[in-house]
């Protein structure tokens, strides 16, 4: 129950800091705040996915797909802090 | 009619006023206001413009003009930009040190400004100093006015801190 709880929690905060991002991106046109905006959104999904398998309603094995989420994630995180 | 010509030059007189600071000025009431200015704007002869949590109004040969300017007031940082050079051209250091900013920082808005036509850089020797090159007083009336929502104050924090780490426009 306090790992679903969690998990909602962590979503919602990845929905605000992508809301963040994209409000941040449609001022500036920064590219990295484009980056962050999708990495936040694909996080959200990471999330998702893990609580959906927590829950059982995914019922195949999806540590493939949330490994993969993840290393983008990460991903356009280094893209965005990369010093022009 | 005569209400709405004391509207219309009211608008024309402070361009960006915003609709409560037409309250206030008229000391119309809220509705017959919205009224007068609905049938202002069907005949094209003013039109607003929402920016955080105000409605900005202008004459209708302000289209350009106030699309740059809502531009430029569009971030804190600016807005902080603006309200000094107002004070009097400064240097980017100055600017950087005044606001207790970065200089990458400053450096992207006052780039992100000359683009707008709100800010010229001029030559001084060793150093490039900023001064306006639009109208003061109705860029702190717009300034004064403007009402960030909490957002749109954690994206002003954002674009500063990519700004700051080197982001470069995206075109």
């Amino acid at each position: 129950m306090i790992e679903m709880l969690l998990a909602v929690v962590t979503l919602i905060l990845s929905l605000l800091l992508a809301g963040i991002s994209y409000v941040a991106y449609k001022k500036s046109h920064l590219r990295p705040a484009l980056y962050l905006l999708i990495a936040f959104l694909l996080f959200a999904l990471k999330k998702t996915i893990d609580a959906l398998t927590m829950a059982q309603w995914i019922k195949r094995d999806v540590g493939g797909i949330t490994a993969a989420l993840e290393m983008l994630v990460l991903f356009l995180l280094l893209l965005s802090f990369w010093k022009r | 009619m005569k209400r709405r010509d004391e509207i219309l030059n009211a608008i024309r007189a402070e361009p960006g006023i915003t609709f409560r600071g037409l309250v206030r000025k008229l000391g119309l009431g809220i509705g017959d206001l919205q009224y007068q200015l609905r049938k202002l704007e069907e005949e094209g002869e003013v039109f607003s413009r929402r920016m955080g949590r105000r409605r900005y109004l202008f004459p209708r040969d302000f289209e350009e003009e106030a699309q740059r300017l809502l531009i430029a007031i569009s971030t804190d940082t600016r807005r902080k930009i603006l309200l000094k050079l107002i004070e009097g051209p400064t240097d980017q250091k100055g600017l950087s040190e005044a606001l207790g900013v970065s200089q990458p920082t400053v450096s992207y808005h006052m780039n992100e400004l000359m683009k707008l036509g709100i800010v010229e850089a001029e030559r001084r020797g060793r150093n490039v100093v900023y001064r306006l090159t639009c109208d003061p007083e109705t860029l702190v009336r717009m300034i004064r006015e403007y009402r960030p929502g909490l957002l749109e104050k954690l994206a002003d924090g954002l674009i500063d801190l990519l700004a700051g780490v080197g982001g470069e426009e995206d075109d």
